[in-house]
């Protein structure tokens, strides 16, 4: 997952602002990480580059 | 049936799909031979399907959303139920290395296909991301152009869908779908099957009433560009006569 990217994206469950924590990069791709919603305290996993943004709703 | 319990049997059907080499789309079934000759017949010429990864073309879509969208350089497009990544790639080589698409699946396992076959095959302007298209990770206004293909008929929510759908558009930006609908009413007992939900049949709307939707989620100049009834020897006879798919143009 590029760095880039992270502008559009917003909390799938409140549509809150997230924030990125990098545990691991390689090549300016982010390998392992977490979003967090700073408003409904959501994590979103990012694991083998590839961010779960799947409702926490649902 | 419930929505939980419908997300869980197409992600179940899709996740294997992915992991399937070979696939077809059951209720169509016409790629089950010859899966190029399917995107073909659906509207894929054969120039675009060279242009793009062989592995990403699984057979399942009902159209060719990014020919109608007139995509340009430099546009943001997001695909809505991207699977392995088809329309993604033909949208990436359309709107160029100033542009970016993005793909979101809530199949982890399709995500993961169309991941690799992006990193195998260097493209940069694309990103997929595991994510339900009802509660879309994306802010809004950020879209330029939302395609779609044979995958809102899935949603139990369709509404919900568009609704979202027209929340991340900037304003005057356009969706461009392609999506089975029924003409007229199905029978009950088709409805209420779970294997009919996520071969596209069950959770199809009348042609009417998707169109209506779109038009309640917000969106104006809802036009349909053109439309395929389905007729194939393998189909069930109820359904005969009563599927079509449409392209639906839309704009925010």
């Amino acid at each position: 997952m590029k760095k880039e990217i992270i502008k559009i994206l917003c909390c799938p469950t409140c549509k809150g602002e997230l924030s990125l924590t990098i545990e691991k990069e390689e090549k300016g791709e982010i390998i392992t990480g977490m979003f967090s919603c700073a408003q409904c305290h959501c994590n979103y996993p990012i694991i083998d580059g590839i961010p779960n943004l799947l409702s926490q709703e649902s | 049936m419930k929505i939980k319990e419908i997300k869980k049997a197409v992600k179940k059907r899709y996740a294997k799909f992915a992991r399937d080499n070979i696939s077809y789309c059951p209720t169509c079934n016409s790629a089950k031979n010859n899966i190029t000759k399917q995107a073909e017949s659906i509207g894929y010429s054969a120039n675009e399907l060279k242009s793009i990864p062989e592995s990403a073309v699984l057979g399942l879509g009902c159209g060719n959303p990014t020919a109608l969208a007139e995509l340009k350089n430099g546009e943001i497009v997001l695909d809505l139920g991207s699977g392995a990544g088809i329309d993604v790639f033909l949208a990436a080589n359309k709107v160029g290395e100033s542009g970016h698409v993005i793909g979101v699946d809530m199949t982890e396992e399709m995500i993961k296909r169309a991941e690799k076959i992006a990193e195998d095959n260097n493209y940069k302007n694309v990103e997929f991301r595991v994510g339900e298209i009802e509660n879309l990770p994306v802010k809004n206004n950020t879209i330029d152009v939302i395609i779609s293909n044979c995958v809102i008929n899935l949603s139990p929510d369709k509404l919900q869908t568009f609704k979202e759908a027209f929340r991340v558009l900037k304003s005057g930006g356009r969706l461009m779908v392609s999506d089975l609908v029924t003409e007229g009413f199905l029978p009950e007992d088709i409805k209420k099957s779970f294997d009919a939900w996520s071969e596209c049949v069950a959770g199809a709307l009348e042609k009417n009433q998707y169109l209506d939707t779109i038009k309640k989620a917000g969106f104006h100049n809802v036009e349909i560009i053109s439309q395929n009834r389905y007729s194939e020897k393998e189909m069930d006879d109820r359904l005969t006569g009563k599927i079509t798919s449409i392209k639906v143009r839309a704009y925010k």
